[in-house]
């Protein structure tokens, strides 16, 4: 082995000396083997040569003799000659690589080891043991690196594993809640409707009053109505549509026309350059204006106040008039979206407020003040923190059942008549019992839908949920929650970066998209790489085409042992090739 | 729910019509009824010009004569016009006529300076005499003739007045002017009592302190089927008719240089650029043109026979005629007729009045990679290496506006351009090159050297008033310097020097846009007509000819700043006639549509035409995102567009070649190694341009002067005399119907299969490659090795492909120089002819023997010598001097590719410089 590598060597020393005249009309079959991997070198041993792909046979004499024989570049290692052509530079000391056959002297070095260049255009250092030793620098560094970052993704897995049981433990003790909890509420329900039949026979004059009482409870009603909000901006909304006589389109054309003459030039430079910037003239003032400030500092002070109370007066003007046209222009879109949504949104909103924190707050206090009933609230505050183990579910169980199963007995459901008293009970308690129903319904609808997502081979990044990354960069904060969405915050507004999609690229991005539209542009999305690191962090969040961004996030997670071993073995190979060249030296 | 379905409907409306915002605004730009000239000159009937030609003479070797009014009464009110008839060499007429200097009119005419050039002087001839002759059918009036070339003279009618070039010989017309005595001429005059003069358009007050001043004439062309030219108009290469029978309501043609956003693909409206110079072709396969210098807003219909049927104006018909109509808004008549006779003629006789296109540095006709924008160093580097990491190449990285601090032109960002003489040098490295852009807009920033220098010197436009003109563009509160002015332009070149452009090294050049002017709260995007310029000029009068004032400081200042050593390269987007002699241009802000596709051909063949032979369409479209497959039908077009260049807006998403797939991106590097194998048959095309003039690309009629039947294409076009190239214009096309025309046979560049010319063929397209034949009887130069950048490929080996005839023979050409420098004007370039007959290839050299004080050399050699149409068999050459022999197999059209196989010469090992013969055996 060691023979055959110092001869190629040799070779090429001879080659370089032959080759510069480019009329070399037969080479040597001896220089023939530049460009070609040591282990290829069998390959090239006979003296009629098949091209790779099988294409077509070139004699030995035609191997790097400068004019391209095969479509695949076969008898062309060591030249330009074949577009398809692959160099190879052995660079003794650092690690072996293949160049296209167009770095192939073209008066630029490309291997370490300067063996591209050979035709003695340009003299090329050889520079494989600086970089070769760097580059082993560089990946003994990274392997400790990984060696840290896979334990930590073992402890990481097996969190995961643990949060998965206490998850799975919690849904199948929600379940089996529910099922109590439905059989229960039935039970109520049944004695709720015997109750109805009772009341039903009672005097007229009572039956009166209770409809009194339900006219007005009606016409209360309304205003408790969730909707009540909604409703009327529903009706203004078709009202102004109603009231402009003219055609919304008339009507537009019609301001786009008129608006230009009514502007100051400023506004009418602002609105025009708008067009090709795809933005409303604010945006171009705020894009342009922190550049500004950002070299501010190299100025003088006095003209840069001047300017920039110059600027502010006319953006000022700008702004205005740019909140006008903009409002203008979303309005209709907002519409027309709007009417597509609108039994949907309706459906949205009650999804929404089912499911918000805040509801759930509500729900606590109400249960406060039910303290006085016969199950006490810390029972729901467990169900809904559920942070103790399956161990004590099956007692807490027992005891809602044995509690309903109480209070039914002693509401003495056959003896008759029923206390007004106990009647109001009942119904107390079956709220209660439904609203505690409806929580645990949502508990489990929120565990199902969290089961859905794909946590990654090994569930490595089921802690990523319910999680949310930040980076600073400049004046924007950039958050990253996985299996949610991404969002870019600057001061208090907030830019939907996307909605979480899903990984791609096996697990080394994470990709969010259908965010905020862009105006003349595609609605917002992020890619997120995934790299191995110590800690969790999201970096570089970048924006290479327009509403299209990239970030880069470390995380144990990505620390694969696999890959360790692949850098083991590369390092390993380093290694060997530096003591090789170390031995020829 | 009627209610519901009423406001969807509303929704929609308002949904629609905030799509159509984006598109473009028609209302914001003056049709001709909304611009007084050109309603009012549309208006005039033919006979009404009442002019006719007095006291004609011979004086200072032209014809000259004064145009005064039939009717005695009306000389009151109508001073006399003084005309002027010259001959120039080569079959060139020129036709001035202007107000009477000595009557002292109120203001003087402009006469746009410095576009005629100097040398068009020296090839005057001298009149002698001038012989009158009563001409048959002209009811006995007098006519003038002189003297024009050994085949044509110029006619002078006197009464009605009219103005012809005939041929000696047949006397039949070539071009006339007044033919149907539509001239008018509305001289400057004094104010009217309460007369009002201003023009009023969207909000905008033109004060037109000298009222009217417009000019209009009809120009005919005998012996025609079409006209072409007067760009720039996406439109049609054939000019279609604006008037007459048969034609809906149409606009004329409009030459005035504007911004025009979103621009349509299908229109007569006028974008950036002005041209107004326009040539005829007939079945005769004789070609005439007719050139215009004035650089005021034009409108110019071609009316459709018989639109004058019902005024009862006889005019010869036996042979076939256009009759074009020209409205001017201001200047004087300054008018050039080019006798032909072909095609090639006329075009060389436009260029002797307005100078031949400049010879381009090699790595000019490379491949331009661009976007709005390259955002940072980083970016840079990151696309550059992209390129490397793929093997795709490329020659030049632009950066837009962002790259600078605050749109101050000459600056860089501090942020995100820290370094930018080493990010140039990186790229120069690799033998690439960097091209930023600097437009007109001056920020008006008083801590922004160049606006303090310009503001201290008085060196900007003034507004109607006087004040420095402040308008609205990049960078906010703009001004412009009055590039009408050389002491100006000299002090705008000097700004390029290394010392006043900090960060700027030796490998960048320039980008010069939106210099039409674009001013975004001016009136249609630009400057009010009012403005003032140097010595009184109001920007009326020298509007259209703005950015070409611009483009030559540009490239006058790289010039500078190479000690006049280095060739400058200057994309422009305005232009103007002698556009051509200071760079490159393109045809602006186009859309990723197959409709901006298609109509990129007729577009850059109408520049061709008129002189602007460097020229191309942004690749892939600026807005709007290209399909994958639409971006390699562009790739694939535009490699064989004179200039290529991939572009894109910044709200699109990116589309570097590596963006979209495998498959897309070897169809786009495959496209890109296309130009670049065919650079030195480039080259040499664009020196053939530098020479004679002939367009690099050019229509199918200008090589097939005779072929009626290409006379419309404006699909395919041929590229230089060899190659004939057809676009796929639409989504997956299956076939492709190609015309190959005259009666020769067309190989397939990438096949090598042999078609018949003559008839349109029906060809399976893939996805491969579009429709590409190299004709029968040519020899093209290739070089058939990749390289990172044009640079790398200077010493790298050629190939020629010899596509025989029937009588088996073929010629073509080959110029090399140092791809840099000045000095092939002093004779240091190769130039050779390759000429093969009888089984022989001969290298002749067609250099000049006298060769000037600079001499070029390369040791570059043939590497394979490819045979299409020749029949398999002999096994080797011999090679003359050396008595060596070269082995003959079949070999690969193109290699590492799929295609066909042609006898090849393997390794004939000659050097280009050289002269050799190669004979097969």
């Amino acid at each position: 082995m060691k023979l055959t590598l110092s001869f190629t060597f040799l070779s090429l020393a001879i080659f370089s000396f032959i080759i510069p005249s480019h009329v070399s009309s037969s080479s040597l079959p001896s220089v023939s083997f530049v460009g070609i991997p040591p282990q290829d070198e069998d390959y090239f041993k006979d003296e009629v040569i098949k091209c790779k792909n099988g294409s077509k046979k070139f004699t030995k004499t035609q191997l790097n003799d400068d004019f391209c024989d095969c479509p695949d570049g076969t008898d062309e290692p060591g030249t330009s000659a074949c577009p398809q052509g692959k160099f190879y530079c052995r660079n003794a000391g650092h690690s072996s690589s293949l160049l296209f056959s167009s770095r192939v002297n073209d008066g630029i070095c490309d291997c370490c080891d300067g063996s591209d260049e050979y035709d003695g255009k340009v003299k090329c250092p050889n520079t494989c043991w600086e970089a070769g030793k760097a580059a082993r620098e560089k990946l003994k560094k990274k392997i400790e690196m990984y060696h840290e970052g896979v334990a930590l993704r073992k402890q990481e897995i097996e969190q995961a594993k643990q949060a998965i049981a206490r998850d799975k433990a919690e849904l199948l003790g929600l379940k089996n809640e529910k099922e109590v909890l439905e059989k229960v509420v039935k039970q109520l329900e049944e004695q709720i409707q015997k109750l109805k039949q009772r009341e039903l026979l009672e005097k007229e004059d009572k039956i009166k009053e209770a409809s009194n009482e339900k006219i007005e409870n009606e016409k209360s009603g309304p205003e408790e109505n969730v909707d009540g909000q909604i409703e009327p901006l529903k009706i203004s909304d078709v009202e102004k549509m109603g009231l402009s006589g003219e055609s919304p389109s008339d009507q537009s054309e019609k301001d786009e026309n008129e608006s230009t003459e009514g502007l100051s030039r400023e506004e009418l430079g602002r609105l025009i350059a708008s067009r090709w910037t795809g933005k409303k003239t604010g945006d171009q003032v705020e894009e342009i204006d922190p550049a500004k400030s950002d070299h501010m500092g190299n100025r003088d002070k006095e003209e840069s106040a001047y300017e920039s109370s110059y600027d502010e007066h006319i953006d000022n003007n700008a702004l205005q008039f740019n909140e006008k046209t903009q409002k203008h222009q979303e309005k209709g879109r907002k519409d027309a979206r709007d009417a597509e949504d609108e039994e949907s949104v309706a459906e949205d909103r009650e999804k929404s407020s089912g499911s918000s924190s805040s509801e759930v707050v509500g729900k606590r206090i109400i249960c406060m003040v039910l303290l006085i009933s016969y199950i006490n609230c810390f029972l729901f505050d467990f169900l809904i923190s559920s942070d103790i183990a399956t161990l004590s579910h099956q007692s807490w169980l027992v005891k809602i059942q044995e509690t309903a199963q109480n209070f039914l007995q002693s509401v003495n459901l056959f003896s008759a008549p029923v206390a007004n008293l106990d009647a109001n009970q009942v119904r107390k308690e079956y709220d209660n019992y439904t609203a505690k129903l409806s929580d645990i319904e949502l508990r489990i609808s929120s565990l199902t839908e969290k089961f859905k997502y794909d946590f990654g081979r090994e569930k490595e990044f089921y802690l990523f949920y319910d999680r949310c990354f930040e980076s600073k960069q400049d004046k924007y904060v950039y958050k990253v929650c996985p299996f949610k969405d991404a969002i870019q915050e600057e001061g208090s507004s907030e830019t939907r970066l996307g909605n979480w999609e899903k990984f791609g690229n096996s697990y080394r991005m994470m990709m969010f998209s259908n965010g905020d539209g862009c105006w003349n542009g595609p609605d917002r999305s992020l890619k997120v790489k995934l790299r191995c690191g110590l800690q969790t962090e999201l970096t570089g969040v970048d924006e290479p085409s327009r509403c299209e961004y990239v970030a880069l996030m470390y995380a144990p997670a990505l620390c694969l042992e696999e890959k360790l071993k692949e850098l083991k073995q590369k390092l390993e190979s380093m290694n060997r090739e530096q003591s090789w060249s170390h031995d020829e030296l | 729910m009627k209610m519901k379905h009423l406001k969807v409907s509303l929704i929609f409306l308002i949904f629609l019509a905030s799509q159509t915002v984006h598109s473009w605004k028609k209302d914001e730009f003056r049709n001709c009824n909304q611009t007084p000239f050109c309603k009012r000159a549309r208006s005039r009937k033919p006979g009404a010009c009442t002019l006719i030609a007095h006291d004609v003479s011979i004086s200072d070797g032209d014809l000259t004569a004064k145009l005064i009014p039939r009717a005695p009464h009306d000389q009151d009110q109508i001073k006399p016009l003084t005309l002027s008839l010259s001959a120039y060499q080569d079959g060139i007429m020129r036709l001035k006529i202007d107000e009477d200097p000595s009557l002292d009119p109120s203001k003087k005419r402009f006469q746009v300076p410095d576009v005629v050039i100097p040398e068009f002087e020296t090839k005057k001839l001298w009149l002698q005499s001038a012989s009158t002759e009563k001409i048959n059918g002209d009811d006995g009036s007098l006519s003038s003739v002189v003297y024009l070339s050994d085949g044509y003279e110029a006619v002078l009618r006197h009464d009605p007045f009219e103005v012809y070039v005939r041929d000696k010989a047949g006397k039949r017309r070539v071009i006339s002017l007044n033919s149907h005595g539509l001239f008018d001429f509305e001289q400057l005059r004094v104010k009217k009592g309460d007369e009002d003069w201003e023009e009023r358009f969207r909000g905008h007050t033109d004060t037109r302190p000298y009222g009217p001043q417009s000019i209009s004439f009809d120009v005919s062309f005998y012996g025609s089927d079409f006209v072409y030219g007067i760009p720039e108009h996406a439109t049609s290469f054939a000019l279609k008719p604006t008037r007459g029978p048969g034609v809906e309501e149409s606009e004329p043609y409009r030459l005035f240089n504007l911004d025009v956003f979103e621009y349509v693909h299908d229109s007569p409206f006028g974008i950036y650029g002005s041209i107004p110079f326009m040539v005829s072709h007939g079945k005769s396969g004789k070609s005439s043109g007719f050139f215009w210098l004035n650089a005021a807003e034009m409108q110019i219909d071609v009316l459709a026979n018989g639109w004058d049927a019902e005024d009862g104006i006889l005019m010869p018909t036996k042979q076939g005629r256009i009759d074009t109509f020209w409205m001017s808004e201001a200047g004087i008549v300054d008018t050039f007729f080019f006798v032909g006779l072909g095609p090639k003629d006329v075009v060389k006789q436009y260029m002797s009045v307005t100078g031949l296109p400049a010879m381009p540095q090699l790595f000019a006709t490379a491949y331009h990679q661009c976007r709005w924008n390259y955002r940072d160093e980083e970016d840079v580097e990151n696309v550059d290496s992209k390129f490397d990491e793929h093997d795709i190449p490329y020659d030049v990285l632009w950066l837009d506006i962002d790259h600078t601090d605050g749109r101050r032109y000459f600056t860089w960002d501090k942020l995100l351009f820290p370094h930018p003489d080493e990010m140039q040098r990186k790229l120069a490295a690799k033998g690439r090159h960097m091209v930023t852009i600097v437009d007109p807009h001056i920020k008006r920033d008083n801590s922004f050297h160049l606006h303090k220098d310009a503001t201290r010197r008085g060196y900007y436009v003034k507004d109607a008033t006087g004040k420095d003109y402040d308008g609205w563009c990049w960078p906010g509160s703009s001004s412009y310097p009055d590039m009408l002015n050389p002491e100006i332009r000299s002090w705008w070149g000097e700004k390029f020097s290394y010392e006043n452009y900090i960060g700027s090294t030796p490998s960048l050049y320039i980008w010069n846009d939106m210099n039409e002017p674009s001013v975004f709260n001016g009136p249609e995007v630009t400057m009010p007509r009012d403005a003032l310029h140097l010595g009184g000029v109001e920007h009326r009068e020298l509007h259209n000819a703005y950015g070409y004032y611009f483009h030559m400081a540009t490239a006058d200042g790289l010039v500078k700043r190479g000690d006049g050593e280095d060739r400058p390269f200057v994309l422009s987007r305005a232009f103007f006639a002698g556009s051509q002699r200071h760079g490159a241009v393109w045809t602006g802000d186009n859309s990723a549509d197959w409709d901006h596709l298609r109509v990129s051909v007729p577009m850059i063949l109408t520049l061709g035409l008129t002189g602007m032979s460097f020229s191309g369409a942004d690749v892939g479209g600026y807005f709007g995102n290209p399909e994958p497959e639409l971006l390699v039908r562009w790739y694939q077009l535009g490699a064989y567009y004179p200039f290529f260049r991939g572009h894109a807006h910044q709200d699109t998403r990116r589309r570097e070649p590596w963006l979209f797939g495998e498959r897309n991106r070897e169809l786009m590097r495959d496209a890109i190694r296309v130009r670049y194998t065919l650079l030195p048959y480039f080259y040499t095309l664009f020196r053939e341009a530098n020479v004679s003039g002939v367009p690099v690309l050019r229509p199918l009629w200008m090589e097939f002067p005779f072929d009626e039947a290409a006379f419309s294409n404006d699909e395919a076009f041929m590229l230089g005399n060899s190659l004939l190239v057809q676009g796929v214009y639409s989504e997956r096309a299956k076939h492709a119907f190609v015309y190959l025309p005259a009666k020769e046979s067309w190989y397939d560049l990438r096949t090598g299969t042999a078609y018949t010319g003559g008839e349109i063929h029906k060809l399976e397209v893939s996805e491969e490659s579009i429709p590409a034949f190299q004709r029968a009887g040519t020899i093209v130069p290739r070089k058939d090795r990749f390289r990172r950048s044009s640079t790398q490929m200077v010493l790298d080996p050629y190939t020629l492909v010899i596509a025989l005839n029937n009588s088996q023979a073929a010629e073509g050409e080959l110029y090399i120089d140092d791809g840099k420098s000045f000095d092939f004007m002093h004779g240091a370039y190769i130039h050779r002819r390759f000429v093969f007959s009888n089984g022989q290839l001969t290298s002749l050299n067609m250099a000049s023997s006298s060769l000037g004080r600079s001499r070029f050399s390369s040791d570059c050699i043939v590497e394979r010598i490819i045979l299409l149409g020749y029949t398999p068999g002999p096994k080797s050459a011999l090679v003359e001097p050396g008595n060596r022999k070269a082995e003959i197999e079949l070999g690969p059209l193109r290699l590492g590719g799929r295609g066909g196989a042609a006898v090849t010469i393997r390794k004939p090992g000659v050097r280009v410089a050289e002269d050799w013969t190669i004979k097969i055996l």
